[in-house]
């Protein structure tokens, strides 16, 4: 078995678990079903991932959260700006439609749903894993989807042509709403991955 | 004549195309450079990641178009290979190299673009327009037809350069 067929599988269960969690917690926080649309890992070759996403020239919020310690990754959610109305009125118990514009409180609502989010992502590598992570304060854009994209990607792929990705899509049936959520493996993290998967062949 | 093509650039990489084909990219603090021969029509985009190949790692065993130094010359190889085109007969527009995230120190952008511009003077290509810098992202569309690039700063009414 090649070494990216055993990452994608390592990756595969762990980001089930990850994305799982995460929705459960969506759901309860707005109050609202999140149906999981989407759910993937993958290997992408970084200019045919960002290419995909500069084709859809949408403005979006974006939350980024850069998670610490045995394993660190970097997480990416983001919502269009009529979403992150929605989502604002959800999270402050508001009837939905109150929210009228991108203020800062909206912008900070969608933050708080980063944030609790990748909290929950930590959360799942520390309770069935014990890998020791934490999530670092939380930084809101409000930019061009690609732009928002490319600047989650750079830290990566300075290094590296072909990155890691988890990704998955939470639909809010009853307000329509599509959000997304990325996980990426930084340097050093693949093996670990591996190893808390399979401790007797993995990490090598 | 064959339909335009609506190509789209993704971060570390570059297309090359002839009128009426079109090429477009979003950035941040990347950096697109766009060549065009007006005589010919024929014009190509480099979205580059970073100014230099860090001094550790071969330039053999890098992803060209990921960095400026690596970039500049790919991107005039390729339109050079693909359509004849030499440096001599091109000019360059720049966009992007904005501060997205206030909380990084370093301002990667703004040394995307000096060195950017190094690059250019070392190949003889005029810069004819730059748009650069702020802490806004880019959507730019670059018309092979007439050279010009739409470009929208978030946030700003889009113009033409």
């Amino acid at each position: 078995m090649s070494d990216k067929v055993k990452l994608s599988r390592a990756v595969e269960l762990i980001s089930k678990l990850s994305i799982d969690k995460a929705s459960q917690v969506f759901s309860k926080l707005i109050k609202s079903g999140a149906r999981i649309e989407l759910e993937k890992a993958y290997v992408a070759d970084i200019s045919e991932a960002t290419a995909k996403i500069a084709a859809d020239n949408n403005e979006v919020v974006g939350v980024y959260v850069d998670i610490v310690g045995d394993i660190p990754l970097k997480f990416l959610f983001y919502v269009d700006v009529p979403g992150s109305l929605v989502l604002s009125d959800l999270i402050m118990r508001r009837a939905v439609g109150t929210t009228k514009q991108l203020d800062e409180l909206a912008k900070s609502a969608v933050q708080e749903i980063g944030n609790i989010l990748a909290s929950a992502v930590s959360n799942v590598f520390a309770a069935d894993f014990q890998v020791s992570i934490k999530p670092t304060p939380p930084i809101v854009v409000h930019d061009y989807l690609g732009t928002v994209f490319e600047e989650y990607l750079m830290e990566v792929a300075v290094d590296k042509d072909e990155i890691m990705i988890i990704e998955s899509t939470f639909f809010v049936v009853k307000d329509n709403i599509k959000s997304f959520m990325f996980i990426l493996p930084v340097h050093g993290s693949e093996k670990i991955l591996n190893y808390i998967v399979d401790p007797a062949g993995g990490g090598k | 004549m064959d339909a335009a093509k609506d190509l789209v650039v993704g971060i570390a990489d570059i297309k090359v195309g002839k009128s009426p084909d079109s090429i477009r990219t979003s950035l941040g603090s990347c950096i697109a450079v766009c060549l065009y021969d007006s005589e010919r029509k024929i014009g190509g985009m480099l979205h580059l990641m970073l100014a230099h190949v860090p001094a550790d790692v071969s330039d053999e065993n890098v992803k060209k178009a990921k960095f400026a130094d690596t970039g500049i010359p790919e991107l005039i190889r390729q339109l050079n290979r693909t359509y004849g085109v030499k440096p001599s007969d091109v000019t360059a527009k720049i966009f992007g190299g904005a501060k997205v995230l206030k909380n990084v120190m370093h301002n990667i952008g703004y040394d995307n673009e000096v060195a950017v511009r190094e690059i250019l003077k070392q190949n003889g290509i005029r810069i004819m327009v730059a748009r650069t810098g702020g802490d806004k992202g880019y959507n730019i569309r670059f018309e092979l037809e007439n050279g010009k690039v739409k470009c929208q700063v978030f946030g700003e009414e889009p113009k033409e350069y």
